[in-house]
């Protein structure tokens, strides 16, 4: 049996206070050297399979390779992705919570039309390796051939097609913007709306609408079932490289779609130098290791490397452009 | 139809994979489980599950999730018979005879007509599916706005059904609890009634919500007794009388028949979903049924419809999956996402490719459902024996579970104070005899309802005639008002020959009386 004197007491308590104030008081710099010393969480503010679900699991040991810690997937799905951001920025800017988002347009849109308690810029992109674009579409069986003829018809008669389409998106965005340079009367449009994309999908290819504005990615599974009529992209795009390019039809302004990949808050980045260089060395890294890129190609999942700055710029950019359309979108 | 070689192939994959089969009893087990949980719906089990798979290889994987998914059709309504409280959306029309036959101490019986029409129409719905994937697909991506429109509307009528004490407080309570259904973001992008809280945005969560209304009033009812069931004797466990409630179901076919058809299509329609198909196929039942008014009061066939109507929507939603690679509901878009993590990608080009293994899937799923039968005989005799434990230890016990269900899956208080609120509602609607029940049906067909609608209007540009262009939908609807038309006629015959029968009776009595009291007073 061991017998503490007063002393000793008063010694280990002090100790431990020194200790403790050492660790509040300690240094980013320190912090950073014992960076990643416990499992990582990613928020994915999407429910179990989506985009970035699916992203996050396949890219998981990659990153975790790289990073020497594991990583769990917290998925906070709900209010276009407000309620998961808002939890990411709730959480300590220690380095352990990432994000795995759909960025742009997910991010402006909330804080556009849903007065989401936080800013664009409070987000910083470590990499935004997944670039979808706005595809207007029709069912393969149906008789519409070209977007020219879309338009030629919609001048004649803007009630003549049916048009699907998400509201309060950047496909519905870049839908208004196409038919304001055609010259198309837009009150009497028959327009659809779909809450979300797959539903979107589905119309269109089902010809439940004539034409569908929606993210192209996801119509590649039902590739065979629609007619692809043009897509909002400034180059080719090379996972649907048969989709006629918009600007060979119609010279109009438009808006990326979505922009999805990986994270963190703008805090962190500021108050951790140290530590956000470290995840994105670990991102690079694991971006551009062969096996990761083989794996999650097959899973049609995309591993581009932009970096942090041609991300960051990507998704201000779109935020910019969103914020100045904002009121096609009300 | 069938092809042969394929079909071949398909049997070659399930003996040369014979070590995936040691998932299907985990698989099923897990769901039933899981399923039973009030709070925690069959998209939530395999949601959870979901990151397990990803350690396996992929026949495996997809056998241990298509388990769990079968298994969770059926877990449901165990709770759903023994307490009236149903363990997932889908099992809700389960309550209405399921709960009633155990309040007469036929609780094995009612659950073994429950797992019984849940195992045969599970088989059916996949045998079907086998024969007629690819056209079904096609047909069910052309069912457009109006078509579920119409369904809604078929949805609805199962409040006629109900039966309450006051007709007015039915249709309001209905009208709340539609209301209640359309809170948040609507498809137009419209917000309503979400008090500004981000957690609405996308409606008031239906499982917290439904659990909350009907296990408020049922445990606060239950409090006053010591078991769920107060007759000693009656609160027996018999293996017996659970293969006596197996073998009845047979006695059926017609509704057995009628609620795959019903369950099959609905389950096949993207983003419906199984908790309406248990709804119209038990209305339906109850419409056509001759002895229409003891449904409600333990019929069996009401529970046969109910369950036969969701296990076959299993093998329609698998359908659309398979061979469009669209989800059905929530269950199936978490299939999709395990065939991507394994490489696949199910769709148009996966079924023309890879048919062998298309039919090995659909196959392993018949096997399960056989498996199910055993497994589930197995749980319904141990689940029932909380008919022997006293109420004071089952409720606290219940309601913390259902609690833990509705805060587990997403890690947020709004279930909790979801379920809490609508706990208090459900409270107040009992007390002054508004029906909960029609609350619940509400608040499950009315953003369906809002949707479809408001998509019809869009689409026809208000131009009501839009209906005559659509064959499918004035089909829906004509067969919906000739099924209400020869359910009125007949209630007129019998109305008539009731109200013959009691003049008869009158005059008889008028009679017997005149004779009784002339001389009296006289």
């Amino acid at each position: 049996m061991t017998h503490f004197t007063r002393r000793d007491v008063f010694k280990i308590s002090a100790g431990g206070v020194a200790v403790a104030s050492g660790m509040v008081a300690m240094p980013s710099i320190l912090r950073a050297a014992t960076y990643p010393s416990r499992p990582i969480n990613v928020i994915v503010p999407f429910a179990t399979g989506g985009y970035n679900d699916r992203l996050s699991r396949a890219f998981m040991p990659y990153l975790e390779q790289e990073l020497g810690q594991p990583l769990v997937i917290v998925n906070k799905p709900g209010a276009g992705t407000q309620l998961g951001n808002s939890y990411a920025l709730n959480q300590p800017a220690d380095g352990y919570s990432i994000l795995c988002t759909s960025a742009a347009p997910y991010i402006p849109l909330t804080v556009l039309l849903q007065n989401a308690p936080y800013k664009v810029e409070d987000f910083s992109m470590i990499n935004l390796p997944s670039r979808d674009y706005t595809l207007a579409a029709t069912s393969s069986g149906g008789p519409v051939q070209t977007f020219a003829e879309v338009l030629e018809k919609l001048k004649k008669d803007p009630s003549s097609l049916s048009i699907g389409v998400q509201p309060a998106s950047a496909d519905y965005a870049n839908m208004v913007l196409a038919f304001q340079a055609a010259g198309i009367d837009a009150s009497k449009l028959r327009i659809v709306t779909y809450d979300g994309g797959g539903p979107a999908r589905n119309a269109t290819a089902g010809a439940q609408v004539d034409v569908g504005f929606v993210g192209g990615e996801g119509f590649l599974p039902l590739k065979s079932k629609v007619r692809p009529l043009a897509i909002f992209a400034a180059e080719k795009v090379d996972w649907y490289p048969d989709a006629p390019l918009i600007g060979a039809t119609l010279k109009t302004d438009f808006v990326e779609g979505s922009q999805r990949g990986w994270a963190v808050s703008t805090k962190l980045k500021n108050e951790q130098p140290e530590i956000f260089k470290i995840l994105v060395a670990a991102v690079e890294k694991a971006s551009k290791n062969p096996k990761a890129i083989e794996t999650l190609k097959l899973q049609e999942l995309a591993t581009t490397w932009y970096g942090p700055d041609a991300s960051n710029k990507a998704y201000l950019d779109n935020a910019a452009k969103m914020a100045k359309y904002v009121d096609l979108l009300k | 139809m069938i092809d042969v070689s394929a079909f071949n192939d398909a049997l070659g994959i399930m003996f040369t994979s014979v070590g995936s089969w040691g998932w299907i009893v985990p698989g099923l087990i897990v769901g039933l489980v899981f399923s039973a949980i009030p709070g925690i719906s069959i998209t939530m089990a395999m949601a959870i599950v979901l990151p397990m798979s990803l350690y396996m290889d992929f026949f495996s994987a997809i056998v241990f999730l298509t388990s769990v998914y079968t298994g969770a059709g059926f877990g449901g309504s165990v709770p759903a018979i023994l307490m009236n409280i149903p363990g997932s959306p889908s099992s809700f029309a389960t309550t209405f005879d399921g709960y009633a036959m155990s309040q007469k101490g036929e609780h094995n019986e009612a659950l073994g007509y429950a797992l019984f029409a849940s195992t045969l129409c599970g088989i059916a719905g996949y045998v079907l599916l086998l024969l007629v994937i690819e056209p079904l697909a096609d047909i069910v991506l052309r069912i457009g706005p109006v078509e579920m429109f119409a369904v809604a509307i078929w949805g609805m009528m199962l409040l006629g059904s109900l039966g309450s004490t006051y007709i007015s407080r039915g249709l309001l309570a209905a009208a709340l609890g539609i209301l209640l259904g359309t809170v948040g973001m609507n498809t137009a992008g419209f917000t309503r009634g979400t008090l500004g809280l981000p957690v609405l945005l996308d409606g008031i969560a239906p499982i917290p919500a439904m659990i909350g209304l009907l296990a408020a009033s049922q445990l606060l009812s239950l409090a006053s007794r010591d078991y769920i069931i107060e007759a000693e004797g009656s609160r027996e466990v018999s293996l017996r009388k659970i293969l006596k409630g197996c073998w009845g179901t047979l006695k059926y076919p017609g509704v057995l028949l009628r609620g795959s058809i019903i369950g099959i299509i609905i389950g096949a329609v993207p983003g419906v979903g199984s908790s309406i198909g248990n709804l119209i196929a038990y209305a339906e039942t109850k419409r056509t049924a001759k002895d229409s008014a003891t449904f409600g009061k333990g019929n069996p066939k009401g529970v046969i419809a109910a369950e036969s109507a969701v296990a076959s929507g299993e093998g329609g939603s698998m359908a659309t999956m398979l061979a469009l690679g669209i989800p059905g509901g929530g269950a199936t878009a978490i299939l999709i996402a395990a065939f991507m993590m394994h490489n696949i990608v199910p769709g148009p080009s996966f079924i023309e490719t890879q048919k062998p293994m298309v039919y090995a899937i659909i196959l392993n799923n018949i096997v399960q459902a056989i498996v199910l039968l055993a497994v589930g005989i197995g749980f319904i005799y141990v689940a029932s024996n909380i008919m022997k434990v006293r109420t004071r230890y089952v409720l606290p016990a219940i309601l913390v579970i259902a609690t833990l269900g509705t805060f587990a899956v997403t890690g947020e208080a709004a279930g909790p104070i979801t379920l809490f609120v609508f706990a208090l509602l459900g409270y107040a609607l009992n007390r002054y005899q508004y029906p909960v029940s029609a609350v619940v049906v509400g608040i499950l067909l009315g953003r369906m309802l809002e949707t479809e609608f408001l998509r019809s209007y869009q689409l026809s540009g208000g131009n009501p005639l839009y209906v005559l262009e659509r064959p499918g939908a004035m089909a829906i609807f004509a067969v919906m008002f000739i099924s209400l038309a020869m359910t009125a006629w007949g209630k007129r015959k019998q109305n008539r020959a009731e109200a013959a029968e009691a003049l008869a009776m009158r005059q008889i009595q008028e009679e017997t009386r005149a004779a009784h009291t002339t001389p009296s007073k006289g």
